[in-house]
């Protein structure tokens, strides 16, 4: 009883304060929407807690929803709606089969008209799912939308106790309770537009990055490209041919890549990282780091005044280089120089310089020459800002280290590669020109060995849990492109399933094995090296003939598991998304959300979000592309208004709410000759870190305030005596 | 015996034998198979890898990956009385790289003490029994081994219990406590005479 006598009294102290404490809220524009303007109106020279709910006159709505049998099926509604009648501040109840629907959330507006309520509580489904509907449904009845509260009674409750009755319908009477006490307690609240930023970023110009871009500059939006990288194109690039069409993929790509060179809205920048971001959806401030490259563009020149100057990509500093170093893109079976370029259709055609290898013996400069002085051996990496409305992140895939799997000796015996670099010796612009060799002797192999699932579907902890998606089908691809190459070459597929599901993609199968490829339906089990021919014998059990098979190959092939490439995590952080278990990006929602992340205006295209081949990372690209215009083409967005609020008579200006904010959102200023906090409100993102911190209590956490709080606990513990 | 042919019996019952019928599985066989195996047979995605490993399997017609399946099915009676139940050489290969992170040795070893509570173990498994009993040991030393450990520079036994054999008499407790010598003592008798 003590403890309650002491809340109450809490209660009121800050009912009292409010009175005398006008926290200082300013619009800074008119709401967006026209529907939310009059009321937009009635708000500025109010503090938020005026109009707070006075607990003594709230008459509340409850509406309990039987979500078909999936609530109804598994608690007493009638008891349930017997029980909200007795809470207090309920002045009506009432219960339907779908209260999403049309006619549920009708009744919903015609209880707030004929009962005069002044809050909704719906007990359904998630906030998640719903809260959006019955928001405009109180808005409909002419409460303002806040003055809604959820009861989730079926995720965490009929779903959860599908077999206690009795437990679920107890438990839904205090979820009901306690969704009331809050109810009686929330005061009206009008969303903050604020303008956004006529400008996109794409991170990572693989060919999600660059199709995103591509289709956000034809919807005339400014977009900074951001390229880890030396040139764009990605993992795409790398490969031969794409499957189930075998169309070339520099064939099919470097027209994009042309495009995204050509393109006046896309700033396209390479090797360089997203280095800080700051801000929120439609005002994100990001900071680029441009690694010093050593060779200036004829655009950097230009702005040195080095009139016609810049790299053309003649290649003169390559040829006098002496440094040399194998090239990562062919991922190592080809050197380069310590000043190179990726391949010959590089997009953009602009030299970088290798610094960690660079012996500064400086024959490049002279090589180039004094008109075009391209080369600067001193430079430094650069920190530009940008500011944009919203970002994509399109950061892709890396190899799985497939030597962690010892038992097929990648990496110990010669003649075991990945499938990756079997695309670079396969490719006509590889380092073998498009003859496949054995590494240990080149020789042309007769007999290939394909090992799928190389690290996917893999629960040991060493591989990857999920499968990789696309190494069936680029193995079916492999299968025929040797046949095609080599005469009389077999190429046996170890597979556990065949996963060819997209388009076109079961008729590539068929075709494959009607070429003469060899399917053998087990896992290898290991791999054997003859030290003295270094061919290869690939273990495994023919499950379908069970026997066991020794199979002498000539080569094997890996179809090595992908996992999110290297930079993702730090960059992941820095935009606020999250990732799964597994790295890969965590989109919004896996089926209606796939391209949107939980932080506003922040997108994901292509595989950073999980395995995709390229038709379905494009279609990925174009959805996020369409998504992040959607804010830019609105001009503004509204933000949800459950911001921090600073109460200046109880604050002391101690400013340790300052370095804990997660969001940079707060400050200290003057404010009649004393110090105070301030809320930035757009940075805010209402998380109560500084609320539940200062030790004053002079801050006011909206919609989620401490008398709402203790008014939940309360009905809880008490319950609902107040 | 519901769909007949007609055939004379014999034949039916081995048509019946080359089919798989729902009756003819004990999902008891397969919970039961899991809880005393503290794996997770259950799981098996019939990939092959352990056949695959495994070093009996070339040599003899051990496969692994059908007691697997025969696991989870719940075929008690087929894997039970398979005499190449007793053909693991419990190498644990194939449960090093299962990828499933399955203990297909284990899950052997379960199935092998399942079939052991209904007397079926070859005599030579029960012989080891005596073995231990005897000596404490599965292969006792001879002197073979003990001119190879002496040329080695090692002492002539080991230092289990052949080096001290004052230890016997718990290694027989531990035995006696799960009734195996006189089981099989018993099943030896009835078998050889």
């Amino acid at each position: 009883m003590a403890e309650k006598k002491s809340t109450t009294k809490k209660t009121e102290s800050k009912k009292d304060t409010k009175k005398v404490a006008p926290v200082k809220q300013e619009v800074k524009k008119q709401a967006a929407a026209p529907a939310a303007k009059p009321k937009a109106e009635e708000a500025p020279a109010k503090s938020p807690i005026d109009n707070l709910a006075k607990a003594e006159d709230a008459r509340i709505g409850v509406f309990i929803c039987h979500c078909g049998t999936n609530i109804a099926g598994s608690m007493d509604i009638e008891a349930v709606q017997e029980a909200a009648k007795t809470f207090p501040h309920v002045a009506y109840v009432d219960n339907y089969k779908y209260m999403c629907s049309m006619p549920g959330q009708t009744v919903i507006h015609k209880a707030i008209k004929d009962h005069k309520l002044t809050g909704v509580v719906v007990a359904a489904c998630t906030p998640r799912l719903h809260e959006p509907t019955f928001r405009t449904a109180t808005k409909d009845g002419g409460l303002n939308p806040f003055r809604f509260e959820m009861a989730n009674i079926r995720d965490q409750n009929s779903w959860v106790h599908m077999h206690d009755r009795e437990g679920s319908t107890d438990k839904a009477k205090d979820a009901i309770r306690i969704a009331v006490a809050k109810a009686a307690l929330l005061q009206d609240l009008h969303p903050k537009a604020v303008p956004v930023e006529k400008a996109a970023m794409v991170v990572g110009a693989g060919v999600a990055g660059m199709q995103a871009a591509l289709d956000l500059a034809a919807a005339g939006i400014k977009t900074y490209l951001i390229e880890k990288d030396m040139s764009i194109g990605g993992r795409m690039s790398q490969l031969d041919k794409t499957f189930p069409t075998l169309d070339c993929s520099q064939c099919i790509l470097t027209p994009k890549m042309v495009d995204v060179g050509r393109s006046p809205n896309i700033e396209l920048m390479t090797w360089s990282e997203v280095h800080e971001v700051e801000g929120y959806i439609g005002n994100f401030d990001v900071t680029i780091r441009k690694k010093a490259r050593g060779v200036m563009t004829p655009k950097e020149a230009e702005a040195k005044g080095i009139v016609g100057g810049g790299c053309n990509g003649c290649g003169d500093c390559e040829g006098v280089c002496p440094v040399i170093k194998p090239n990562e893109f062919e991922i190592g079976m080809k050197p380069r120089k310590a000043i190179y370029v990726n391949h010959p259709q590089v997009v953009p055609l602009i030299y970088t310089i290798d610094f960690t290898s660079c012996v500064k013996c400086g024959l490049c400069v002279t090589a180039c020459g004094p008109e075009k002085r391209a080369i600067d051996l001193e430079m430094k990496d650069e920190f530009v800002k940008v500011k944009v409305g919203t970002a994509i992140l399109a950061t892709g895939y890396d190899i799985f280290p497939i030597e962690n799997k010892q038992e097929w000796g990648y990496k110990r015996y010669e003649n075991v590669i990945s499938s990756l670099e079997f695309e670079r010796l396969i490719c006509a612009s590889g380092p073998t020109g498009g003859h496949l060799v054995r590494p240990s002797d080149g020789e042309t192999p007769k007999r290939v060995g394909f090992v799928l699932c190389a690290g996917s579907r893999d629960n040991t902890g060493t591989g990857k849990p999920y499968c990789s998606r696309f190494c069936c089908m680029y193995s079916l691809k492999h299968a025929h492109q040797i046949i095609e190459k080599i005469p009389g070459c077999v190429p046996y597929i170890f597979y556990m399933d065949i996963r060819s599901f997209g388009k076109m993609y079961e008729e590539f199968y068929y075709r494959i094995q009607d070429e003469g490829a060899k399917f053998i339906r087990g896992r290898v089990a290991n791999i054997i090296e003859d030290k003295a021919t270094k061919n290869l014998h690939v273990m495994a059990d023919d499950t379908l003939l069970d026997r066991p098979i020794d199979m002498e190959v000539d080569m094997v092939v890996l179809a090595a598991a992908i996992q999110p490439a290297a930079d993702t995590n730090r960059t992941r952080k820095l935009f606020g998304v999250s990732c799964s278990s597994d790295g890969w990006l965590l989109e919004a929602h896996p089926k209606l959300n796939p391209c949107g992340t939980t932080t506003a205006g922040v997108f994901l295209a292509g595989v950073c979000q999980g395995p995709k081949d390229i038709p379905d990372t494009v279609a990925s690209a174009e959805g996020a592309a369409s998504a992040a215009s959607i804010p830019i083409h609105m001009g503004e967005v509204e933000l949800e208004p459950y911001f921090a609020s600073c109460i200046p008579e109880k604050c002391a200006g101690c400013g340790m709410c300052v370095n804990l904010c997660p969001y940079s959102a707060l400050s200290l200023v003057e404010k009649d000759g004393r110090t105070v906090m301030q809320v930035t409100e757009a940075k805010c993102k209402g998380c109560g870190t500084c609320g539940g911190f200062c030790p004053g209590g002079a801050i006011w956490m909206n919609h989620f305030t401490t008398p709402q709080i203790v008014a939940q606990i309360d009905a809880f513990l008490l319950g609902g005596e107040q | 015996m519901a769909r007949t042919k007609g055939y004379p019996e014999a034949l039916e019952k081995k048509l019946h034998e080359q089919r798989f019928f729902r009756e003819d599985s004990n999902p008891e066989f397969s919970k039961k198979v899991k809880t005393l195996s503290r794996t997770i047979p259950h799981m098996c995605y019939q990939c092959g890898t352990c056949t695959g490993s495994c070093p009996s399997a070339p040599r003899s017609t051990y496969r692994i990956r059908k007691f697997m399946r025969r696991v989870v099915l719940g075929l008690e009676n087929e894997a039970l009385t398979d005499p190449d139940l007793w053909l693991c050489t419990t190498c644990y290969s194939c449960s090093d790289r299962c990828p499933r992170d399955i203990l297909p040795t284990d899950v052997i070893m379960t199935m092998r003490n399942l079939a052991f509570q209904r007397d079926i173990i070859p005599v030579n498994f029960l012989k080891t029994v005596t073995a231990i009993y005897a000596s404490g040991h599965g292969v006792p030393n001879n002197d073979v081994n003990r001119a190879a450990r002496e040329r080695l520079g090692l002492t002539r036994d080991p230092p289990t219990t052949h080096m001290y054999p004052e230890y016997m008499p718990a290694i027989r407790k531990i035995i006696d406590h799960y009734k195996l010598k006189a089981n099989a003592d018993r099943i030896i008798k009835e078998r050889e005479g």
